[in-house]
């Protein structure tokens, strides 16, 4: 048996499968559910695999992502840290970059920095931008800085010293200095967190680290002892912001690695079956209650960034967290976003939601706002004899009371004004599925749209319209989509290495043997977590590139033979190519390469996709009923509603229709062709396309 | 009309000015423009009035709408215009004036031969040619001496490229690569946005986009409006100083009196000294584009700018003042004295508006450029930067630290890892000082100082500063901030005080040292509670001694000294 959970916000998913290790057979992927349980998430997860009916003693493998990182930053539940740099830089936490995003408010405060001044401490130690060590840290100060930070009640300390991306000795050496001074204190050092140059990024990233270090050690010790105590003979894996799992002793010891666990499994998977099913690329769409987050995959690869930010919007710089995550870009606009209108009666949608508490208004739970899920009920696209799985009876009453002060403001119907919500929502996503690709320099119409989570069924077709994807793709069971991505990452670390140098055929051996080195750290830390001795690594080179005298790089798998030998004049030519597309334009200047970045991974077996039985049904079988649907600029039809589970692969059918499933509506405006394939997916062909 | 669909089409004007605001970012060269986001994009319709702008900076805000309405003027009759033309203009004293550097593309808009819309972009291009380096110096006297002065040029006409203008711009400038980059790029960024306003046209129909357009502007009012009637009415005055023009002059006092009556404000800078022999002189559009900025930031900070939410403001300067210069003046430093001129609009203000407007900051761009040979290649390095300083404290809430000034925005610093990697320079701090100012009870923000060590054999400093003299402004008793000002520290221990200057040099092991302002501090010192001080004085805000002399407090506990 193999397993994996998440604890959620609110509930904590699990999902397994049975596995035969001597034959490699993998059976049916279920699903299970209990709520979460803070701030014991573990007893959740235990709670979920007692549900399953799971002796955790059967399980072989077990992968488990949470949200416990980024809760104890958004809601500063870590501990007091203090920071230690190079003299004459304690303020650069404070300075970040001088931006201020929110142009015209003049009373504008930057977020606050996460240590306070007075445990921003220096030390005399410098390393040149070439990695030369100019000045060996004077540690003479560390013991009465130790005394005091005791004093202070601080519990993790990050030291992040300048050019230390290039030479960690001086950080290592006042590592080893407060480790013998305070044995029980948690530090990191930046070169242990971050080997990319920006000293803010880099030290606020370990800085971060460090904040919720302890916490994370003690969350991860309690799930391995409770998981132990359950008859459970294996160490579980920690899910990561790169779309990986790793051991739990390379999790303790940099934890904001996992930092978005959650949301990257859910791209993994849109991945994975994008290869399955022949599609390598495509715009990957996920909405959910609150947001709804989007991605692209290119040759069935996701791309995995170091710019990340927390808390980070049109109006706040937020925090920059330099570590390897997916490129997600994410709104707030999901099925509780709430609809409002403003002093000069215009109409938004989000980003403030209803939640799950007190939840769309049709939810008759005390919701007085309107929301995208209300207004999707009252055009009859959501079934209200089947919503929310049939559990709910919608309220109605409720829904009208919330519209009528829209529909007062604007002197409008109900049924208009609820349409005019939908329009809104989906010009939002449609805005940040642009983000995503256009403005990258990608043309929608060479991909596919894939769509999952509660809401991307009921989207995904009008998305396409607009964006011109010529394809829209719902997985079957799109709502627990995300839950079942978490079976199919393998073992993963990311080296990445700031060191400018020119890509050129002088430059080769350089290039070789700083690829060699990340190899070997990556060989001797899968060694100390004990995994890989037997295991085969698989390596992926990468490197960001720039154009010499330019600041924007573009990262690029550098084409590589099976001895790590790089093939130099590919990689040029890949790099311009890529350039062109992201920037519009190629120069004819020297190539720099700036960061080395290695992937090194563990393969893991996965689930197979199971293919759909078919039981020869006829189409009318699976017809639910048929009900008038509001699609909005194509009109009101009488809609055939089908039955999503029941439907058979090679079944086909022409919009308007429904295809329904206990958590998931798919809408099929008139015109559009959806099939049904071999997995029990649903591709919708649009009209536009097909002519 | 359906109101939605006038709706979308409104936000997809909207989200024009994002998607040109990218298009140039992707497309340009230079870091100026991507890094310091030092430009602007936008639209307006066909009579010019602004629909919508993507910004890096405040300070461009508007300049766009009123350089489509000079080349209106500039091109009165009925096919002047015509489709496939592309305009480029940066003559300071015409709509969209800054100075030569900003260089304005306007792109008129044709659907089905009617002109329908113009898309257009300013931004600060590396070289212009003129007697300095980066056409930027403390020393011009007449505009001739700043760069290459186009006036409303046709740089496309009917979609051929005027190559005669490109090989005149090609043989006047340093990095013609560069310059010639920017303005392909500039070009490229308007045909973004032109061809999505077509697109809407093919959508939705002339007629709703056009009735749309109309729609964005009123909405803009209304929304301006509604903030407009919440201020308090009535006249408010103040007045500052631009300390000097590069040449000795000064100091040059900048006047104002804000009316706010019947839903409307009037800005009044008659009274201001008249223009500066040297460059610290600024147009009279570059001073709307300031009272524009100041004008929103007190009505509606968070709705996107258009022409409609302008429509309540006058703005009145007669000619010939050191913000609304005449030709021949030289303008290279505009932005100081276009910073002042926002900062005496807001002093007037903020004790009426007290939740939008803090108290007085750096008020300085504090522009430094250093060129010299990198001493690991030997190739000419020129870095140019903004600095950041210390905001003013506000009822409630303490000054921001270490923030880019008001005319900056999403501008950001160079982290020192990649700054010591590019330029023959070693920076040794980057760090919050202790210089006397901000004290109140809410505290103004810090300003930094900045050592540059340089490593270069030498090293060239050209800088430029305002508020180097006089200080950050304070409200309701609080002390006022810090100056601007930089120091070399020569190898012989003797130090050199600079407030402007040009290609001053500097060898290899002395420091280049740059202080900026603290801002201006909010109501009596005495009144900052206690346990504030002490944490001040804990995290090294304020020295034992300026607790005791500026707070009358008697310290007992330092943070850690070692």
């Amino acid at each position: 048996m193999r397993a994996a959970s998440d604890v959620g916000g609110t509930f904590t998913d699990l999902v397994y499968y049975n596995y035969d290790e001597t034959t490699g057979e993998s059976g049916q992927v279920s699903v299970a559910k209990a709520d979460t349980t803070p701030p014991n998430f573990e007893q959740g997860v235990l709670n979920a695999i007692h549900k399953a009916g799971i002796n955790p003693e059967a399980l072989g493998f077990f992968a488990h992502g949470s949200t416990v990182i980024i809760n104890a930053l958004t809601e500063r539940k870590g501990v007091k840290t203090a920071l230690i740099t190079t003299r004459g830089f304690r303020d650069v936490l404070e300075i970040a970059r001088g931006n201020r995003p929110d142009l015209f408010n003049f009373n504008f405060r930057k977020p606050k920095p996460f240590v306070e001044r007075y445990l921003r401490l220096e030390l005399p130690e410098r390393v040149n931008h070439k990695g030369e060590l100019q000045q060996e840290v004077d540690l003479s100060e560390l013991p009465k800085m130790i005394d005091y930070l005791k004093s202070e009640g601080v519990e993790a300390i990050a030291i992040s010293f300048l050019h230390a991306y290039l030479n960690s000795e001086n950080e290592t050496k006042t590592v080893t200095a407060v480790r013998g001074l305070w044995p029980e204190v948690s530090i990191l050092a930046s070169s242990d967190i971050s080997r990319e140059w920006r000293e803010y990024e880099r030290s606020n990233t370990t800085v971060l680290s460090a904040y919720v270090h302890p916490i994370a050690k003690k969350y991860i010790e309690s799930l391995q002892e409770k998981l132990a105590k359950g008859g459970f003979k294996q160490q579980p894996y920690m899910m990561q912001s790169n779309g990986g799992i790793a051991t739990v002793n390379s999790a303790k010891n940099n934890p904001i690695t996992m930092v978005e666990s959650g949301p990257a499994s859910g791209i993994f998977a849109a991945a994975y079956l994008g290869k399955k099913i022949d599609e390598p690329n495509l715009i990957v769409l996920d909405i959910g209650g609150t947001t709804a987050k989007c991605a692209l995959i290119e040759n069935a690869e996701v791309k995995v960034t170091t710019e990340y930010y927390i808390e980070r919007d049109e109006k706040s710089p937020g925090y920059p967290i330099q570590t390897p995550v997916s490129e997600i870009v994410e709104i707030g606009n999901g099925g509780g976003s709430i609809a409002w209108t403003d002093e000069g009666g215009k109409l938004h949608v989000g980003p403030q939601s209803a939640g799950a508490m007190p939840g769309p208004a049709a939810y008759g739970r005390g919701g007085n706002k309107p929301t995208t899920t209300d207004s999707n009920l009252i055009l009859g696209r959501i079934d209200k004899n089947c919503f929310v799985g049939g559990e709910v009876e919608p309220d109605m009453a409720a829904v009208e009371q919330a519209f009528a002060p829209i529909m007062e403001t604007l002197d409008i119907g109900l049924e208009e004004a609820a349409r005019g919500v939908v329009r809104i929502a989906n010009a939002n996503m449609t805005n940040a599925l642009r983000l995503v690709s256009t403005n990258k320099g990608y043309d929608p119409r060479d991909f596919a749209l894939l769509a999952f989570g509660g809401g991307g069924a009921m989207h995904a077709v009008a998305l396409a319209e607009e964006l011109k994807v010529p394809r829209v793709i719902v997985p079957v069971n799109s709502s627990v989509f995300s839950a079942w991505g978490m079976l199919l990452t393998d073992l993963r670390r990311d080296y990445l290495q700031t060191q400018p140098m020119s890509l050129n055929a002088e430059s080769s051996s350089a290039i070789k043997e700083r690829f060699e080195q990340l190899k070997q750290r990556a060989v001797e830390d899968y060694r100390q977590d004990q995994v890989g001795d037997q295991q085969e690594l698989v390596f992926e080179h990468l490197a960001d590139l720039r154009y010499q005298g330019q600041e924007h790089t573009v990262k690029i798998a550098l084409p590589c033979d099976k001895d790590g030998c790089i093939d130099l004049d590919a990689a040029v030519e890949t790099f311009h190519q890529a350039h062109l597309k992201r920037f519009t334009y190629r120069l004819d200047a020297d190539v720099q390469l700036v960061n080395f970045h290695l992937v090194a991974k563990v393969e893991v077996p996965k689930p197979e996709i199971a293919r759909k039985t078919i039981h020869g049904k006829t189409l009318e079988e699976t017809l639910l009923h048929k009900r008038t649907v509001d699609f909005d600029q194509h009109g009101c039809h009488e809609s055939c509603v089908y039955d999503g589970l029941a439907l058979e692969p090679g079944m086909s059918f022409h919009g308007p229709a429904i295809i329904q499933e206990p958590s998931a509506t798919l809408v099929i405006s008139p015109g559009h062709r959806a099939e049904v394939d071999d997995y029990g997916n649903y591709i919708i062909h649009l009209q536009q396309a097909e002519q | 009309m359906d109101i939605f669909t006038t709706e979308i089409i409104k936000d997809s004007l909207v989200a024009l000015g994002d998607e040109m605001f990218n298009a140039m970012v992707r497309t340009s060269m230079s870091p100026i423009i991507y890094e310091t986001t030092d430009f602007a994009v936008g639209a307006t319709d066909a009579k010019g009035n602004l629909l919508a702008q993507g910004n890096g900076v405040t300070a461009f805000l508007a300049t766009l709408d009123t350089a489509v309405q000079s080349c209106l003027e500039h091109y009165p009759n009925p096919g002047d215009i015509e489709p496939g033309d592309v305009i480029i203009t940066n003559s300071p004293y015409h709509g969209g004036g800054t100075h030569l550097s900003d260089v304005v593309i306007i792109l008129p808009v044709f659907f089905e031969g009617e002109l329908v819309a113009f898309t257009v972009n300013k931004a600060h291009w590396t070289e212009v040619g003129g007697a300095q380096p980066g056409s930027v110096s403390t020393c011009a006297t007449e505009i001739y001496q700043e760069g290459l002065h186009f006036k409303f040029l046709k740089l496309y006409n009917s979609g051929e490229i005027n190559q005669s203008l490109v090989g005149l711009i090609e043989a006047n400038v340093r990095l013609p690569e560069s310059t010639l980059g920017d303005m392909h790029a500039g070009v490229a960024a308007a045909r973004v946005g032109a061809k999505r306003i077509e697109e809407l046209i093919k959508k939705y129909n002339k007629s709703q986009v056009l009735y749309a357009m109309d729609e964005l502007l009123d909405y803009g009012e209304r929304m301006t409006q509604a903030e407009l009637l919440k201020l308090p009415q009535g006249e408010y005055q103040a007045e500052s100083v631009v300390e000097e023009d590069g040449l000795g002059n000064g100091p040059f006092t900048i006047r104002v009196k804000v009316t706010i009556a019947d839903g409307r404000m009037k800005v009044d800078y008659t009274g201001t000294d008249p223009q500066a022999e040297g460059p610290i002189n600024c147009s009279y559009t570059g001073l709307v584009t300031g009272a524009r900025c100041l004008f929103k930031a007190v009505t509606n900070s968070d709705i996107p700018a258009n022409g409609g939410c302008f429509r309540a403001l006058d703005i009145i300067c007669p000619p010939g003042t050191v913000v609304s210069a005449q030709s021949p003046a030289p303008v290279s430093l505009y932005y100081e004295p276009l910073i002042a001129a926002i900062d005496v609009m807001w002093q007037a203000l903020a004790p009426v508006v007290p939740d939008r407007l803090p108290a007085g900051h750096q008020r300085s761009v504090g522009a430094t450029f250093i060129s010299g040979e990198h001493p690991d290649n030997g190739e000419l390095f020129v870095m140019g930067e903004p600095l950041v300083g210390g905001w003013g404290a506000s009822a409630g809430q303490d000054g921001d630290s270490g923030q880019f000034c008001c005319a900056n925005g999403e501008t950001f610093n160079i982290p020192a890892e990649l700054f010591e990697n590019r330029y023959g320079v070693q920076i040794q701090q980057y760090a919050f000082h202790n210089e006397d100012g901000g004290a109140g009870e809410f505290r103004g923000g810090k300003g930094v100082v900045l050592d540059y060590e340089v490593t270069a054999d030498v090293a060239y400093l050209t800088y430029a500063a305002s508020q180097t003299v006089t200080r950050p402004w304070a409200m309701q008793g609080g002390q006022q901030g810090s100056n601007n000002y930089a120091l070399i520290l020569r190898k012989d221990g003797s130090e050199e005080r600079h407030h402007m200057c040009t290609t001053v040099p500097v060898e290899k092991g002395e420091v280049i040292r740059l202080y900026t302002g603290t801002g201006g501090g909010f109501g009596e010192p005495s009144r900052r509670p206690a346990e504030k001080v002490v944490a001040d004085i804990k995290n090294g805000y304020i020295t034992a001694e300026q607790a005791q002399r500026d707070y009358g407090f008697e310290p007992q506990q330092e943070g850690f000294s070692g």
